[in-house]
């Protein structure tokens, strides 16, 4: 039995240090030992299509489409199509003003769909791009106005299918009015950390939705339903043989998820992604097809496995414990590291209540000055 | 408390539930609800 449980501590104990710590420094090593360095122009300028696919974003549309009309981007190499999938709200009145071309401003485009889902949305987006590189972005972030050209310029190279960009939180930037900003910036930062040397290697794991680009022909049909779109569509072109590569200069910028329910929600979304991928793209899987089998299985199904290794080590330390120094080290450190996330929890508690009471104060300040001011 | 018993606090409970939302993430998958919010 103690043999047993010392297995099952050190397998699982040596899966969650290989995820989270391992990975990493065996990717630096790697980057380091076998760069992969692919050629860039800065000169290139290809037709690029813009799809958005945008569900009930009436409100924040016109200001993302003159940002979008606003990159330094030739306007007659650019098109920006808008997929409104099932909206309810004032989408097509919102866009109205913008559609169609008008002088020397790039055309805008609406499809208009039934709900059908963010991945039909974007098949119907890139089946009506007329440029031979799409560009995919969302409605709530903004990009850098050298976005573009920072990202086609990675095509110059033909073994390039795909790249992504670098989007960046508020909350790195010191901006945010998030209570879980601390913890979503690290965790980001880490994360591009290992794209980024994904990305000298040979290709990153996926892409970044929100900003990345993709020769059209590479671009194959998105099963309904597909819950991680910007990883499906950059692995099978990993797949078709091309690379995915990471440009950190093509920036685009979003804000950090309010508190710890909105992240708990999108984590889990993402998550169950991952599982998916492994249904909707088993070939991913096999290292004989997927080239990068050793970085998509340590990078995205590693991650998955790491709650059940940590139970395991839990519960493996606390029964090898009594009278074993180093095991009862081992549950007592655990211990500690639980209690010190119970802790942080209860901050992010806190901070939210406050948040939102502050928030309720403002509303009500505003309402009264309205009520004085009529 | 100091500030950055505070920071890894933050970050240990962003670690953990990241840990839970897999799981959570699994459960739904397996149940069929709505995820992609």
């Amino acid at each position: 039995m103690g043999s047993v449980m010392e297995i099952v501590f050190w397998v699982a104990l040596g899966l969650v240090l290989y995820v989270y710590v391992g990975y990493p420094v065996l990717l630096a090593v790697w980057a380091r030992l076998r760069p992969r360095p692919h050629h860039v122009d800065p000169q290139s300028l290809p037709g690029v299509s813009i799809v958005l696919a945008a569900r009930n974003e009436g409100r924040r549309l016109p200001g993302r489409i003159d940002n979008l009309l606003s990159l330094d981007y030739p306007a007659d190499r650019l098109e920006i199509i808008v997929v409104s999938n099932g909206s309810t709200d004032r989408t097509a009145q919102a866009l109205a003003p913008y559609l169609g071309a008008s002088g020397r401003r790039p055309r805008v485009r609406l499809i208009e769909l039934d709900e059908a889902g963010k991945a039909i949305a974007l098949n119907a987006g890139v089946a009506a791009a007329r440029h031979d590189v799409v560009v995919f972005a969302d409605a709530r972030q903004r990009f850098a106005s050298d976005a573009v050209r920072q990202l086609v310029r990675n095509l110059a190279d033909p073994s390039v299918g795909a790249v992504s960009g670098e989007l960046v939180l508020d909350c790195e930037l010191g901006v945010a009015s998030s209570t879980i900003g601390d913890s979503v910036g690290t965790y980001w930062r880490y994360e591009k950390f290992i794209r980024k040397l994904e990305s000298r290697i040979d290709s990153t794991s996926g892409a970044t939705g929100a900003v990345y680009a993709m020769r059209r022909t590479l671009w194959r049909e998105l099963p309904a339903g597909t819950l991680l779109d910007d990883v499906l569509a950059p692995m099978r072109v990993v797949l078709a043989g091309s690379r995915v590569v990471f440009d950190e200069t093509a920036r685009a910028f979003d804000v950090t998820p309010p508190d710890a329910a909105t992240e708990a929600q999108r984590k889990a979304r993402t998550l169950a992604g991952n599982y998916q991928l492994a249904v909707l793209e088993p070939r991913l899987l096999l290292p004989f097809v997927n080239r990068v089998w050793l970085q998509f299985w340590s990078h995205k199904l590693g991650r998955l496995l790491v709650p059940y290794a940590l139970i395991a080590v839990f519960v493996s330390s606390a029964v090898l414990a009594p009278g074993r120094p180093f095991y009862i080290a081992a549950t007592l450190g655990q211990v500690l590291f639980y209690a010190l996330a119970l802790y942080g929890g209860r901050l992010e508690q806190t901070e939210s209540a406050s948040a939102l009471a502050a928030e309720q104060q403002r509303s009500e300040q505003t309402a009264r000055r309205r009520a004085v001011n009529a | 408390m100091p500030d950055a018993i505070k920071r890894a606090a933050r970050v240990s409970f962003a670690f953990v539930l990241m840990n839970v939302s897999a799981v959570a993430g699994l459960l739904r998958l397996l149940r069929r609800r709505e995820v992609w919010k």
